[in-house]
Formats: structure tokens, C-alpha cells, sequence
């Protein structure tokens, strides 16, 4: 029964890792980070998994425990904040797909969301991710209006970082 | 700025082909690894404040502390402040461990930061409670020497040394000696904790205010 349980989760985080990989790259600067904050959301995935009853689809399960796990429960804040290697590795811009401008925004966005706090970077990331407000609103724990509220300050906050 | 953002989307989602891709492997060993989350540091560091108190007892030097107490006559109270001490310890973990249990990571952010809150709170209400009771002690044994008859019976090894020394001053100096001693050692106790408490919660609770602070 419990290699059942550890082959059904291994199998179903190898297929959703996209998910906290990507989280991971919002919240560490350096591939060390990334991957202690990877390790740290998986054993806290794997410990909440038994409780986990398939009431919400296993990706959204995913995306509150890898949340609470960056926003909530990691520890190690130090954190390098430049680090360019990484972030081209991570980043990969190919020069084809994409025009110089275009790529120097992006860069810059990225940048700038990097610098925002724990919980903007989450509304951020599921807001990347396509999440709606209802969603949004679910996972943090905070009312729909308020997450509204809250978006509409972070792309102020945004504008500022950029046009300083 | 939506725009921007909007164009921050289309690329994010495109990033996903350079996401590192880990094997089967790679995570199944993952899942036997060890936490270093905060629940788990909360979990050690307040086993550690529960019992630390405790074990004071034990150390030779505070039993022989006990035929003392007897000679200056408040044993009795101090039997009374060691009950409240034990029966309250024993609440305060039962609540502690209530409210452990009801941390849930899958909760959402607001709600599990709460949990966590209340869980280290019930800690901080037993500590301050110990250092109460420490402060108490002290004041019982003050209290205790300023009515005792023969301070010198009841430290028998300050007798040989203080021979000279008026009974009067004796008295004054071991009151404030116990006194310092215990007020040291609640001010030192107390800032190990709020130090331990404030660098272990630091970034939550800056990111539960901040989550609050939408409310109003």
C-alpha cells in the first residue's frame, strides 16, 4: 500500500514539476536555492499527500502547498541577489523568436518581479499561470475584491520599478 | 502595464522547455529527505523551551537547594508553586500539541500562517508564565531570608566564611543576591526567546501582516 502511495506521487509530481520549478525560479536567485526550495516543497508535498483526497484536481493541490511552502515555511532567506548565470540559464532568450526590444522588456520585467515581496510574487506567479481571481483569492486566503485590489497595486508597483 | 504584463505571460509560458526536468529517481529519493522547514524548527525549539525549566531541577546543586528551602521555612510554598508549575506545563502542552496538529500545508496561506501564529503563541504564553514563576520563586526566597531566625544554619557553608560578618548584613546581602540572580536570569531567559522567536518567524510574519493589512 505505501509503495503504492510512493509510486502514485512520485509518478504524478514528475509530471507536474513544471509547477514548482517555476515557482521556485520566483522565489530563489541561484540554482543551489532552487533546488534546497524544490527539495523543501516536495517533502512537504509528499507529507500532506496522504490527507490529499482528489476533492481538487492534484495540480491547484500543488500549487497552494508549493506556495505556503516559498511564502510560508522555507527558511533559508539568504539569497544572493545578482546572479546572471542563472538567470540565463533559466531565462534563455533565443535571439531568433524574439526582437531586441521586446527582449530588453522582458528582461526588465523579470527583473522587477524579482523584486517584489513573497506574497506580490505569488499573486504575480498565478496570475503568469493564468489562475483567476476566484483562485487566486482561494489560495491566499484572501477575499476576490481584495485580491483585485491587490493586483492592481503590484502592476503599480511594477511601473515604478521600471520607470523609476 | 497590463500590456506588459501580458506579454510577461505569453513569454512565461513559453519558458516551460527550459525547466529543468528531474527523473523518477531524482525525486523519489527526494521524499526521504529532511525537513528544514519552520513547523519542524518550531516543533524543536519549543520541546526545548518546555522542557528546559524542567531540567534544571535535576542538577545536584538545586536538590541540595531544597534542604535550604526547608531551613528558611517556605518548602511548603514553594511545593504550592512547583504544582501550579507542573499542572500548567502539562495544559500548555496539551494545547501546544492541539494546535500542531492542526497545521495544514494545503491550507490556505492566511489560514496555515495563522495556525502557526497561534501555535507559537500558546509557546510564548508558557514561557512567560515560567519566567513568572522563576520570579516568583525568587521573591518567596527573599521574603523567606528577611523572616528567617538563623540565616547562617540555613547556609551552612557561608558560615565558616562569614564569621565576621553581622547577621543584619548577611541577611541584606544574600536577599539582594537572590534577587539580582533572579532577575538576570528572567531577563536573560526572556531575550533568548524573543531573539529565537522574532529570527524564526521574521519573514512570515511580515508576509501575514501583509496579507492582513488588504483587510482594512
Amino acid at each position: 500500500m505505501n509503495k503504492e502511495l510512493e509510486h502514485n506521487f512520485v509518478t504524478e509530481l514528475q509530471d507536474n514539476q513544471n509547477i514548482v520549478h517555476k515557482v521556485c525560479t520566483l522565489y530563489t536567485n541561484d540554482k543551489e536555492s532552487h533546488n534546497d526550495l524544490f527539495q523543501e516543497i516536495t517533502i512537504q508535498l509528499w507529507k500532506a499527500y496522504p490527507k490529499f483526497r482528489g476533492e481538487s484536481k492534484f495540480s491547484t493541490w500543488m500549487y497552494r502547498v508549493a506556495l505556503n511552502t516559498a511564502i510560508t515555511l522555507y527558511r533559508k532567506s539568504k539569497r544572493r541577489i545578482d546572479t546572471q548565470d542563472y538567470e540565463s540559464i533559466i531565462f534563455k532568450i533565443k535571439a531568433d523568436e524574439y526582437d531586441e526590444t521586446e527582449e530588453q522588456q522582458l528582461k526588465l520585467m523579470y527583473k522587477a518581479v524579482r523584486q517584489l515581496g513573497d506574497i506580490d510574487k505569488a499573486l504575480v506567479f498565478m496570475y503568469l499561470e493564468d489562475k483567476n481571481y476566484t483562485e487566486i483569492a482561494e489560495t491566499l486566503g484572501i477575499t476576490e475584491v481584495n485580491a483585485r485590489v491587490k493586483m492592481n497595486r503590484i502592476k503599480t508597483k511594477l511601473k515604478t520599478i521600471l520607470n523609476p | 502595464m497590463t500590456d506588459e504584463l501580458d506579454l510577461l505571460k505569453r513569454d512565461w509560458q513559453k519558458k516551460e522547455v527550459n525547466l529543468p526536468k528531474l527523473s523518477y529517481s531524482d525525486i523519489h529519493k527526494m521524499i526521504w529527505k529532511k525537513s528544514s522547514s519552520i513547523v519542524k524548527w518550531i516543533l524543536i525549539i519549543s520541546i526545548l523551551e518546555f522542557t528546559l525549566p524542567h531540567l534544571l531541577y535535576l542538577l545536584p546543586s538545586m536538590q541540595d537547594g531544597m534542604e535550604v528551602y526547608k531551613k528558611l521555612g517556605i518548602s511548603n510554598y514553594l511545593l504550592i508553586v512547583s504544582i501550579i508549575t507542573y499542572s500548567a506545563a502539562i495544559y500548555f502542552i496539551v494545547q501546544f500539541y492541539k494546535r500542531f496538529r492542526e497545521i495544514s500545508v494545503p491550507d490556505n496561506s492566511k489560514s496555515l500562517m495563522n495556525k502557526i501564529i497561534r501555535t507559537r503563541r500558546t509557546v510564548k504564553h508558557y514561557v512567560i508564565f515560567s519566567l513568572s514563576m522563576i520570579m516568583l520563586t525568587v521573591i518567596v526566597m527573599v521574603i523567606g531570608v528577611f523572616f528567617s531566625h538563623d540565616i547562617a544554619d540555613a547556609f551552612p557553608d557561608l558560615r565558616q566564611g562569614l564569621q565576621n560578618i553581622s547577621e543584619e548584613k548577611l541577611r541584606f546581602t544574600l536577599m539582594a543576591s537572590i534577587g539580582g540572580f533572579g532577575v538576570v536570569l528572567t531577563l536573560f531567559m526572556g531575550c533568548v526567546y524573543f531573539l529565537l522567536y522574532g529570527l524564526l518567524l521574521r519573514k512570515l510574519n511580515k508576509n501575514y501582516r501583509e496579507l492582513r493589512q488588504l483587510e482594512i
